[in-house]
Formats: C-alpha cells, structure tokens, sequence
C-alpha cells in the first residue's frame, strides 16, 4: 500500500528526514513511534503529499509522488496533527463539503455522510457548529473527514492526542474497528497506543528508522524482562546457587521479610531461565510464595533505541 | 473551470457572506457610497454643471478611499486564517489543485465584491426615478463605469490575495496589500508632475482615476482592460509561487 524509498526532507535548518526506507502492506495496522520531533509528521505529510521531498521516492496504492499527486491524496484519508477544521461550518455541511471535494458523487454523498456520521458516533451533533465542538467530538469530526470518501488508506498524525481517558479508549476502539477493512498508519509518542492498536511499529528518531517490526518481536530484542522470586531459605545460599546456573547473568537481592527471601534473577539475553529456576527450587526443596515474570515492555524497546 | 472549482468556490463565497466582517463591510459601503451620492447629487443641485452624476459619483475621493481600504479588509484573512488555523494542509491535502484553491478564493471574494455595489446602483436608480432623466443614467456610461470597477476591483483583489498568501497575520496581509495597491493608485498623479515624456506615458496606464473619469463618460479604451486584466493573472501567478514556496519550507 505504501512503499517508501531512501525518502529524505531537508531544510534550510538542517536534514529532518534522513533517507528513510520502509512499507506498509495491504491491511496492516502500522505505528509510527518516535519522540516529539523525530520527523515522524513531516514523513506523514510527505506520503500525503503536503510537502515536496527532498530526494527519494514514494509510491501509495499504486501511484507515484509527485507525478500522480491527486490520483495519490484520492486514496488517502488523513487526519492532521491538531484536527484543523472550519470552526463556523456545521458537522454535516462541513462532512458534505469535504466529501463533495474528494469526489463522492452527488448521488452517493448522502449515504456516505450516514455512514461516516454514525461510525465516528457523531449523529446526535450533526446539525452542531463545528466551533461548539468538544475537543473529543472535533477529533472525531476529523476523522469523520478522512473516512467520507471511503479510501483504501488512512493516515492519522497523533490521533488521540489531547483527549481525556474515556475519550482516548473509544477512539481507539474506532480506529481498531476500521483497520479491519483498512490499512492504516497512525503515529504517537504514546506507547501504550502502539501496543493496543498496532501490529507492527516503526521506530523513528532523528530522521531515521531505529526500527520497524512486530511487537512481539521487538520486545524480544530487549533483554527478557527480569525473574522475580521469593523463597524460605538462607539468603546467601539462594543467591548462590542461582549464580552458578549456566544461563543466569545476575541475581540480587530485593528484600527479606522474616524467613523469606525476594530474588531478582536476569538472564543471560535472548534465554528463558524460567524451567531452570524452577527445576533448582524442587531440587533444593525451597518453599516459594512468589514467582512472577516481568514482561518485556515496549517502552522498554523504545527507550533502549532512541536514546542518545 | 474544474468541479473542484466549483465546489470551493461555494464555501469561499458562503464563508464570506456567512462572515460578520462581509456585513460590516456591506454596511459602510453603503454608509459611504450613499452618503457621497448624495454628496454628488447636492453639487449637481447648485447649478448647471458640465458633469453627469456618474462622472462626478465615480470620479469622488469617497469611492476611491473606499475601495482602497475595503479590498484589503475582504481579502486579508482568505489565506492567513488558512495558514493560521492549519486548515490549509487540509485542504491541500484533497485531490484538488492549488490553481482551484486560488482561483475559488479569487472568485469567491470577486462575487462577494460584486455585491457591495449593489447599492449604490440602487442609488442611482433611485436618482433616475426621482428626476425623470435619461441622459445622466445613459446605458454606456453606466456599463462601462461598472466594467471598471470590477476590472479594478479584480486587479486589486489579486493583490490581496497575494499579500494574504504572504503572511499567517491578517493585520500585516492587510497593511502588505493595502501598500501595494495604495502605491499604484496614487503612482497615477505623478504623471502630473513629471517631465520625461516616456515615464508621463507609463504612469497614465496605472492611472485609475483618468481612466474611470473616460470610462464613466461612456467612453471606452481597451489599454486599462488588458493592464488589469494582465495584473491581476500576474498576482493570482505570483500567489502560486509563493504557495509552492511555503510547502518547500513546511
């Protein structure tokens, strides 16, 4: 759906885009994740075709920027950074005029309007002016906006920034539900969002690609997350043993209560250390009230990458 | 002209006449323009003049004030308030051309100008009707004084057009295009003072006033009608240029 190539944006102040390569398949979930400022907005306006590149190509649904500029904005729903819209139109007129623009038939716009009003939950303000608007509701004007010509594609800059909690839950939800049927690109600073929404992320800092791949299998590409144990038995001899297992890097102590011991145990990366952990507790007979696996967490890949 | 254009061209001139400043507007225009009719009508009432009221209507400095504030005003928020608000990247991110994006603001705010003179037709009609004259309302006159106006008004909105492309704060769009088109508009009454025959020639082609003083006479010339015409494609082009330059800085 997306192909990006060696895709560069510089200006006068410097390079903020630096030679990105990337794709994003028919029907994937895709997050673009990345600190504030790494240049994931202006890649996005790029492949929306808002802004001229520098150098490198890009290729959306089958068309070429910047040759097939309308034929490529035809096929994209995109959602600005901000949600701007016209603050004195009402939802409905403003729906129909956008939709109108990117050619929905006279014919078709009443049925596409129904359609996008009551997918984005946004019938009962129909007939409101637009300024009137909560933060949530414009936001989901917004998309509504994207969604009225039916497009193959959307792209979605910081789509739940600045909402509340509820609002943030059910616009994911929304965007969860449409990607069903759609590829979709969004970007965040929110990680949490990454791992509820997206199935794959692409990390971006300064300009470049850190990293595009599964969740699952970016979290592999941190050290596993530490073992935590707690144990009845004699400190020192626990940290002991555990520190002569082969596949054991480091074990420490947290805390005693009483008789009780709680362990930290890593492992050696890339090993799971559960099986052999467990295997020297029955061995050495050790009564165990707590054994837990903290996971890997994606703000943990993230950190790990775009640090300085 | 692209359905794309059409369908712009809709909001642009809905948006204007939705707007609280297009009423203002509407009502000092007819504040001013009645008020200098009647004006023109009270000099004619003194005597036997060599002027019709046309002539003399067109020819006050009300009318050009008025015309020399009131374009900048219309014009200044079409692109800033889109700059401003963001609401450009959404527009441009439609499957529309930016040459409709121009052309829909240019028209929209000509249809909207067009309208502000709706008055002072009434004006002149109520003129007619009161003294029973033909002459002074003759149908050439009438024509070509309102041919002039829009051929101005249409060279002075591109200007401002352009001097709104040029800035996100309306103030200063306003105060860029109120300069450029106060500065031709005055460039004319050098061709009073200066000596060099080639220079006395150039000034005369922007100068409106002569121009409108001929046009208002019923008399017609085709020199004014290609210059505004030829300035205002100029501005609506150098408005592109500058639109394509602000994507290239983000």
């Amino acid at each position: 759906m997306i192909a990006v190539e060696n895709l560069s944006k510089r200006y006068a102040g410097g390079e903020v885009v630096k030679g990105i390569s990337f794709s994003v398949a028919k029907g994937e979930v895709v997050g673009f994740l990345g600190p504030n400022g790494a240049g994931k907005s202006t890649t996005m306006r790029m492949i929306t075709g808002y802004l001229p590149a520098t150098d490198g190509k890009i290729e959306v649904a089958g068309a070429h920027l910047p040759e097939q500029s309308l034929r490529v904005r035809q096929r994209i729903g995109y959602m600005p950074e901000n949600v701007p819209l016209y603050p004195e139109m009402r939802v409905g007129e403003f729906l129909e005029y956008r939709g109108r623009l990117k050619r929905v038939g006279r014919g078709e716009i009443a049925r596409r309007l129904d359609l996008v009003l009551d997918q984005c939950g946004l019938a009962e303000v129909r007939h409101k002016i637009i300024g009137t608007l909560s933060k949530g509701y414009r936001q989901r004007v917004g998309l509504a906006d994207a969604l009225i010509h039916n497009p193959p594609l959307l792209i979605l800059d910081e789509p739940t920034a600045g909402l509340d909690p509820h609002q943030i839950r059910s616009f994911r939800e929304l965007i969860k539900e449409l990607g069903q049927d759609r590829t979709i690109v969004l970007s965040t600073h929110i990680l949490s969002e990454v791992e509820m929404v997206c199935g794959r992320a692409i990390i971006i800092n300064r300009g470049r690609i850190e990293a595009s791949d599964t969740l699952a299998n970016l979290e592999k590409r941190v050290q596993a997350g530490a073992l935590q144990i707690e144990v009845k038995a004699d400190p020192a001899t626990v940290l002991e043993k555990l520190r002569a297992l082969s596949e054991v890097s480091v074990a420490t102590e947290i805390s005693q209560a009483g008789d009780w011991v709680a362990v930290e145990v890593v492992a050696v990366p890339g090993k799971d250390i559960r099986g052999e952990v467990d295997q020297l507790i029955k061995r050495e007979n050790w009564p165990l009230r707590d054994f837990r696996r903290e996971k890997a967490r994606l703000e943990d890949v993230f950190v790990e990458l775009t640090q300085e | 002209m692209t359905r794309a254009f059409w369908i712009l061209w809709k909001r642009e001139a809905g948006a204007l006449l939705l707007s609280p400043i297009a009423w203002v507007l509407l009502t000092c225009m007819a504040l001013v323009s009645g008020f200098s009719f009647s004006q023109c009508v009270a000099y004619l009432g003194q005597g036997v003049r060599e002027f019709t009221v046309m002539q003399i209507y067109f020819y006050i400095f009300h009318f050009w004030f008025l015309l020399i504030i009131l374009v900048p005003v219309l014009t200044m928020r079409l692109f800033s308030e889109e700059y401003k608000t963001g609401t450009i990247e959404m527009l441009l991110t439609a499957p529309v051309r930016d040459g409709d994006v121009i052309l829909s603001k240019f028209f929209g705010a000509l249809t909207f100008y067009l309208i502000l003179w709706v008055p002072s037709l009434l004006g002149l009609a109520i003129f007619q009707a009161w003294t029973g004259q033909t002459v002074p309302v003759a149908w050439a006159p009438l024509a070509l004084s309102y041919l002039m106006v829009a051929l101005v008004g249409m060279f002075y909105l591109a200007i401002g057009i352009f001097g709104s492309v040029l800035s996100r704060n309306q103030a200063v769009a306003a105060m860029i295009s109120f300069t450029i088109i106060a500065l031709l508009f005055f460039a004319g009454f050098l061709s009073y003072l200066v000596r060099d025959p080639g220079w006395r020639e150039a000034l005369t082609y922007v100068f409106t006033l002569e121009q409108m003083r001929s046009f208002s006479a019923g008399i017609f010339d085709s020199r004014p009608v290609v210059f505004y015409l030829s300035g205002t494609v100029f501005f609506l082009i150098l408005t592109q240029r500058v639109m394509a330059g602000r994507r290239l800085k983000g």
